[in-house]
Order: C-alpha cells, then sequence, then structure tokens
C-alpha cells in the first residue's frame, strides 16, 4: 500500500512539478498505532470514567517515566540493529548505588555516580557487541547476570535506605503541574527525537540498521556507532534507576526484572522495526502510552498482576504480528 | 529423470509421450496489476507453449519481472486470469503454482547459505524412506546432476561459501531435479561468467527437448535470440509486440522496447584525451591471501580503466581489495600520497576511494531510507552543521548530486526500494558525485539494468572520470561495454594480472579480450576452459 503522500509525490513528478510539494508527515501504517492508542483511551474512558482525569493522566505518566526513560534509549539500540537485555540489571545496580553513596555522600556525587556507572555498563555492552562481534541477546543476557550480580554484592543484598529527605526529590517531587520525573521523560524524549531525526549521529544510526555493509563501505564507524547505542541505554537505564529508587525511598538489587521486556515492548508496540533501520522515537512514545494506559486500567479494575503479565505478554505478540502483517500487505 | 516423469504425468492422455509436445500449456489473459497510483501491467496476455522458450524483454520498469512474479505467485495480479496445464491459477501464492508445475528462477538466489550444496538442490523433497532422509541417494543423484551438466560442485560444501555462479547453477538443478513444466527465468545469467552461461544455455536447450514450457527475462539481447522460439517485447505495462524469433533481430528488439525514443545503443569510443595527465592512482604488488597475487597498476587522472576476466579471476578481489574489503598487503598510491593498502571500508574511503559494489540491493543502499538519505550517506557532515541535519539541506545536496544523471528529484523521498535498477544506479553514482573521492571502483555497474540506463550510466562514469578529474575503474563481464567505456583494459586470470591493453593505440576487441581471459599456456584451468569453448 502506497501511503497517499507518495501518491501526490508521484502525480507531480508525472506533471513535472517541482519537488516543493510536502509529504504527509505520516505514512499510513504510522497512524494505524495512533488509532490504536485512541481505540485504547476511548475503551479505556468507557470503562473507568476517572481515565481521562488530570490526577490520572498524571498518575499513569509518573508510573510510566521510568520506563519511557529506557526505551528512548532501548529505541535507539534497535534502530542500530541491537537488542538490550541487560536494561534491567542497569536500573537496579544503579538504584542501589544512588542510594547506598547517598547515604553518607551528596546527593548529587550519588547521581554522578549512578550515571557513570550505567553508561560504563553500557560501553562494555557496546563493546563485545560491537568489536568481539557477540550477538546481542547473548551479550546482553549475559552481562544482565553480571551486573545483576554484582549489585547484590555491592549492597550486600539489603535495601540500601539513606536518610536525606532530598533523596526522595527525583522521584516524588513535583515542579509546576507535573512531577520531575514526568519532566525528566519529556526532555529524554526531545533530545532523543531530535538526535535521530535531524543529526549526522541519527541518520547514520538509521543506515547502520537498514544495510550495515553500505554504511561501512561509506565510510561509517560502523562498530562505534552502534557500540554508542549501548552506552546510551545504559546511561538512561541508570537514570531510570535513579527516579525508581528515589520513588521508592529505597536501593533495591532485586528491582527492575521487568524493565528490558518492558522497554522492547514499548518499542515494538509504537512500531520500531526488530530488524533495525526503521522506527523512530515519537513512535515508542505511542508504545508507552498504550502499554501504560492498558496497565493504568487494569490496576484501576483491579486485574489479578498475574493475569496482567498475560495480557501483556499476549498484546506484544499481538502488535509484533500486526507489524508483520502490515509490512506482507505493503508488498 | 524426474523432469520426463512429470511430463508424462501431465501428458497421460497421449501415450506416446516421446514425441515433442505442442500446443499452448500457460495462458495469461488481460493481466492488470496495480501497485498504488501505479499501473505496472495494462492488460498483458500472453501464451505459452510446450517445449518452447519464451522471451519477455523491455525496459525494467515495462512489466516483465511483475507479469513473471504473477505466473510464479509471488504477485497477486489486480484483474485477469491465469491458466495453466488446464488448471486456473488464483494468483498469489507460490504454493499454487509449484503445485501445478511451475519453477521460477529470480535473479536474487533462494538458497540456504547454511546448508550444503546438495541439500539445497533437494530442499523439499529430498529422497527419503520412512521418513528418513535418504543421504546416499540424494549424493548419488547429486553426482549425476553435477555429470550432466558438467559442472564440477562438491555435494558437501556449504552453500555460502560458493561463489554466486555455482549457486546460480545449484538453482537451476533444483528446478532441474524437481517435477518443473514450466521454468521462469529471471535474469538467469547475470551473474555467470561466459562459462557458465554457456552452459545454462545447453541446460535450456536440453528442458526444451524435454517439453518443458520456459519463460526467459533477460537484458542480454544477443542470449534471447540465442535461445528463445518466441519472443515478446514489453514496454510500460503492456504488451507492444510477440512474435516468433525468426521474425526479429536486435535492432527491431531494442526499437520496440525504446518504443520512440532514440535507438540510443552504445555510443562510439571515447576520443583519447589530447594531453597525458598525472597518475593519480599507483597500486603496487597489491595482494590478497589465495585469490589474488601481487598486482600493480597505473591509472590516471580522468582515465577509466577497464577490467576483464571471468567470475573467479580476480578482478572482485581487486576491487575489494582496493575498497578495504579483503585482508590485503601492498602499497596504494594516490594523489603522490603512498600508503598500505587500506584494510577497512573506513581506510580506503580516508584514501579517497569509493566503490560501487556489484550486489547494489545488499551492499550500496539502504532500501528502506528515502533516496536523498542514500545519496547523502556517502558525506554526511558535509551536509549538516554542528553535526545537525535541515531537511531542506539534505534534500538540495542530493538534487544537486543526482541531477546531472537524470534523476527525477520528485523522488528523492521515495524510499531507495521503490526504485529501478537503473534508477538505484543513479543514487550510487549520486552519491559518490556529492562525495568527491579521487578513485571511483564500480563492480559491474550495469548489471540488471535496461539498455537505456546502461548508456546513462556508462557515460555517466566517463563523464565522472573527465570532468571530475577522477580514476575510474570498471570491472565487468560485458567485454562490448568495457571496450566502449575504457582507456584501457587490464585482463585477470586466475587471481593474476595477465594481460593490459590501451583501447586508443592497440587492435583490441571481444575476441583478444575473451582470449586472454580464457587463455593458455599458464594454468591448466583456463586450457581446460578454452577448449570447452571451441
Amino acid at each position: 500500500m502506497k501511503s497517499p503522500g507518495s501518491a501526490n509525490g508521484l502525480q507531480s513528478a508525472i506533471a513535472g512539478a517541482p519537488a516543493a510539494k510536502r509529504r504527509m508527515p505520516f505514512d499510513v501504517s504510522d497512524l494505524g498505532m495512533i488509532a490504536a492508542l485512541i481505540g485504547v483511551v476511548i475503551v479505556a474512558q468507557i470503562i473507568y470514567p476517572a481515565f481521562l482525569t488530570w490526577t490520572n493522566i498524571r498518575i499513569i505518566l509518573s508510573q510510566n517515566a521510568p520506563l519511557g526513560i529506557v526505551a528512548v534509549g532501548m529505541t535507539f539500540v534497535m534502530i542500530g540493529g541491537g537488542f538490550d537485555l541487560s536494561v534491567g540489571a542497569i536500573y537496579a545496580f544503579a538504584a542501589t548505588m544512588f542510594a547506598k553513596i547517598a547515604m553518607q555522600n551528596g546527593l548529587v556525587e550519588a547521581g554522578a555516580c549512578a550515571l557513570v556507572l550505567g553508561t560504563v555498563c553500557g560501553v562494555i555492552n557496546g563493546a563485545v557487541v560491537a568489536y568481539m562481534r557477540i550477538n546481542p541477546f547473548i551479550a546482553t543476557l549475559g552481562s544482565a547476570s553480571i551486573f545483576s550480580g554484582l549489585a547484590f554484592v555491592y549492597s550486600n543484598s539489603t535495601p540500601q535506605t539513606p536518610d536525606n529527605p532530598n533523596f526522595m526529590i527525583l522521584g516524588q517531587g513535583v515542579w509546576g503541574p507535573l512531577p520531575i520525573s514526568v519532566w525528566l521523560l519529556i526532555v529524554t524524549v526531545l533530545i532523543g527525537g531530535f538526535v535521530l531525526a535531524k543529526t549526522v549521529y541519527g541518520q547514520s544510526l538509521y543506515a547502520i540498521g537498514g544495510n550495515e555493509t553500505a554504511a561501512r563501505l561509506s565510510g561509517l564507524r560502523v562498530g562505534l556507532i552502534r557500540g554508542s547505542t549501548f552506552a546510551l541505554v545504559g546511561m538512561l537505564a541508570a537514570l531510570a534507576g535513579m527516579i525508581e529508587a528515589s520513588r521508592l525511598a529505597v536501593g533495591q538489587a532485586d528491582i527492575g526484572g521487568t524493565i528490558p521486556l518492558d522497554a522492547i515492548a514499548v518499542v515494538i508496540i509504537g512500531g520500531t522495526s526488530l530488524l533495525g533501520g526503521e522506527g523512530a522515537v515519537w513512535r515508542s512514545v505511542v508504545g508507552l502510552l498504550i502499554l501504560g494506559s492498558i496497565t493504568n486500567l487494569f490496576y484501576s479494575l483491579a486485574v489479578d498482576p498475574n493475569i496482567q503479565l498475560v495480557a501483556k505478554g499476549a498484546i506484544v505478540i499481538g502488535a509484533v504480528g500486526l507489524d508483520v502483517w502490515s509490512r506482507a500487505r505493503r508488498r | 529423470m524426474s523432469l520426463t516423469d512429470a511430463h508424462r504425468d501431465f501428458d497421460k492422455s497421449k501415450p506416446a509421450a516421446e514425441t515433442r509436445p505442442q500446443g499452448i500449456t500457460i495462458m495469461a489473459t488481460d493481466i492488470t496489476k496495480q501497485y498504488g497510483a501505479v499501473q505496472a501491467l495494462k492488460g498483458v496476455s500472453v501464451d505459452f507453449h510446450a517445449g518452447e522458450v519464451h522471451g519477455l524483454v523491455g525496459e525494467n520498469g515495462a512489466g516483465k519481472s511483475t507479469f513473471l512474479g504473477i505466473l510464479a505467485g509471488r504477485v497477486a495480479p489486480t484483474s485477469g486470469s491465469v491458466t495453466a496445464f488446464g488448471k486456473t491459477i488464483l494468483g498469489g501464492s507460490p504454493r499454487e503454482s509449484r503445485a501445478v508445475g511451475i519453477v521460477a528462477i529470480y535473479q536474487e538466489l533462494t538458497m540456504i547459505p547454511a546448508r550444503t550444496a546438495c541439500e539445497n538442490v533437494f530442499l523439499g523433497q529430498c529422497p527419503s524412506s520412512l521418513g528418513l532422509v535418504d543421504y546416499r541417494g540424494m549424493r548419488k543423484r547429486f553426482l549425476e546432476l553435477c555429470e550432466k551438466f558438467d559442472v564440477r560442485i562438491a555435494p558437501d560444501a556449504r552453500t555460502d561459501g560458493l561463489p554466486i555462479a555455482d549457486q546460480q547453477l545449484l538453482e537451476i538443478m533444483r528446478a532441474y531435479q524437481s517435477s518443473a513444466k514450466a521454468v521462469l527465468f529471471d535474469e538467469p545469467t547475470a551473474s555467470l561468467g561466459e562459462n557458465e552461461r554457456r552452459k545454462l544455455l545447453e541446460l535450456i536447450n536440453q528442458m526444451k527437448a524435454q517439453g518443458t514450457t520456459m519463460a526467459f527475462v533477460s537484458h542480454h539481447l544477443d542470449e534471447v535470440l540465442e535461445v528463445c522460439e518466441r519472443i515478446t517485447v514489453f514496454r510500460d505495462g503492456a504488451v507492444v509486440a510477440s512474435r516468433p524469433r525468426s521474425e526479429w533481430n536486435k535492432r527491431q528488439l531494442v526499437h520496440e522496447m525504446l518504443g520512440n525514443e532514440l535507438d540510443s545503443t552504445l555510443q562510439q569510443r571515447p576520443a583519447k584525451p589530447s594531453r597525458t595527465p598525472r597518475e593519480l592512482l599507483k597500486v603496487r604488488d597489491l595482494a590478497v591471501p589465495g585469490l589474488l597475487y601481487p598486482v600493480s597498476l597505473t591509472v590516471r587522472a580522468g582515465e577509466v580503466l577497464g577490467v576483464a576476466g571471468l567470475v573467479g579471476s580476480g578482478r572482485t578481489s581487486l576491487m575489494r581489495a582496493l575498497a578495504g574489503l579483503e585482508p590485503a598487503t601492498g602499497w596504494v598510491e594516490i594523489d603522490g600520497r603512498e600508503q598500505g593498502a587500506p584494510r577497512t571500508p573506513r581506510a580506503s574511503r580516508a584514501m579517497g576511494i569509493a566503490l560501487i559494489p556489484e550486489d547494489r540491493k545488499g551492499q550500496g543502499l539502504v532500501l528502506g531510507r528515502p533516496s536523498a538519505s542514500n545519496v547523502i550517506l556517502g558525506d554526511m557532515p558535509a551536509v549538516a552543521r554542528l553535526g545537525i541535519f535541515q531537511d531542506r539541506n539534505i534534500l538540495a545536496a542530493a538534487k544537486a548530486a543526482v541531477a546531472e544523471y537524470g534523476f527525477d528529484p520528485a523522488r528523492l523521498r521515495t524510499p531507495a526500494r521503490d526504485l529501478s535498477g537503473g534508477n538505484q544506479q543513479k543514487l550510487m553514482l549520486g552519491r559518490w558525485h556529492h562525495a568527491r573521492p579521487r578513485l571511483l571502483l564500480a563492480d559491474e555497474p550495469t548489471r540488471g539494468i535496461d539498455i537505456g540506463a546502461k548508456t546513462e550510466i556508462l557515460a555517466a562514469l566517463r563523464k565522472s572520470a573527465l570532468e571530475d578529474g577522477l580514476a575510474v575503474v570498471i570491472v565487468s563481464s560485458e567485454l562490448e561495454e568495457l571496450l566502449v567505456v575504457s582507456d584501457r583494459i587490464i585482463v585477470m586470470r586466475d587471481g593474476h594480472m595477465v594481460d593490459e591493453r590501451d583501447c586508443h593505440n592497440d587492435q583490441i576487441d571481444v575476441k583478444t579480450l575473451l582470449h586472454s581471459a580464457f587463455a593458455v599456456q599458464t594454468g591448466e584451468h583456463g586450457a581446460e576452459q578454452m577448449q570447452k569453448e571451441s
């Protein structure tokens, strides 16, 4: 299926008109996920009339802010043709470190250490994937175990509870109309979206994910750029872990178990390709809102969390199935 | 042979199955195909006869591949009907087409890389007893097939380790050994060297004698004229002429394909440059272990060097070594700066070397990305400021780069996937025009491209040599083309550079090049091929 936009382009081409005609900002297939989001919102509003209240929207956003921040990084990794299963472990490790250092030292030092930790973990992942040429699935499955183990060792398997009341600002504080965590998500989305769409780095990433050989032959630093996406998602996972630790007022090594799959689910539901080379940050935002709305609805209806897991898994498989189906139809 | 069995099946009504069957076996009536706003086929009707090769020719985008796709069940027609061997094909299901006995052999191969040659040939129909694969029987039949086709491929060789030409032959062997009643060939010789090409044509003649219905799509008109009984010309999604072979010659074919456009077959050989420019590229002792023995050569600024040779002769290795894709040794001097042979593509690019790879889709283009993005890929920082792009700058830069190749700027937003082969190649030319390398390498730049665009591509390569002062190195299997475009030609054989000719001064034609490529004293391999040729 061609979009109306490209059909217009073609007609203008035939008519010899200049290329000034602007294409529609979305492909028809893009609208699918937005339609799905609208559908979810309508259904949720019918079932749960308080769904579209400001309070509830704020709850959805703040509950999903850490996940959204990780998903922005995961979008970069997946567009570059990679995959990161270790973000949950980095998330927990950073949360633990943030809390433990905050017990003795200042919050700024604690935050800086946690972010550096996340970045270093990501650099290790990136190096293993890009230069040792180990499949990202295996590489990050292994490193997840390493990082998680280190987090338990570092914290002696005990919860770290700093008594500094400012520790809670990041996860619980509010600035203006929105929680600070949501502001951080918004900033991450805006910067991430800009970098991906408008910079040499972002365009290089699309080329590498789309056709690695072509990118290599064009002289791009394929290993460095692909590796750097792991560093980025590592840093963002650390930021998300810090927010979570602050929200819970405790840093524990056993959190973040669902983060990797949820982040990948969000990216995929938004329509970013598993094969790399296609996707966008705004898509992941749509994916986040879909998944977040559904989760919120389940909680408001007091659905058994185990049943929620079942439903979430089915939604992810359904979304990928839809993606595959629509791609086949476009052919 | 199973092929004859299949043929008997089909011809059960007649007990004397030995006689060559006549009559229409596949009938396509009034086929249309709509892709969005584009009508790819506008009511095409073609009949295929048993024991005949039916050639389908036309420029890229004329609709012949779409038509073949419909017969093969890869593409569902918008309207119209196909009747094959007495059954109506609904279309859009490869399985359905396969079930009535139609097998297609595409330009893009359908080998499973990690399986062996033998397993690939018997893919999906391996001989078995009690559900267990009969490996011995399979091997035996494989070796019989090899003997029949006069090819030597180890049955246990992993397919991804074989040259493309061998994989193509395996593909044909697969079709042959299955119960194919009709075989559709889409550019079957594009990746074959002269020797393999001959084998394939012989093979087609054998299948013809056994009554197989065949369709043959090729840009190689001599080949079409040689092997086909009936030739149909497509233009703009419609059949413009369909006649028996005897009523065609090459000139008429080209005339029908191009319609009212000028018959733009290749022009005269380039004029010799009046002054002798400086040497831009000097290669000293460039070698790749096992593939390329030390080669030394020079190319002047503004000069086009042609590289001739059979598939596997080392011509592609030479290009890959210069592009940093092989662990090469030796020295490369560009603009007076001598460096070690590049070991990575990035190092090669930094030296000012750019490659247009043979496999445009697989190695050249990012198919899902817009054409403009593909053009600027060669040098993105040049378009950006502080690493940040503006969309209009991307479009303007891409437009400037492709303008002189006759690429429609309105299509710069179109994904590269949706372009014809010729336009895709123009994107590659545009990419390097934008990035301004010193040395441009083009590996089979006209492969799978229609005649009109072929001339344009060759002219553009010459022009970039002359006007941008580049050194250009072209590898091509089409020797006539090479003779027209090159100032000098070197010939590769068995990894060695065996001949070098000046196109302006030396007496040189296709025959002399072929002679060098196949000849002679050194290397049994070459001599053997020579004998087979004669």
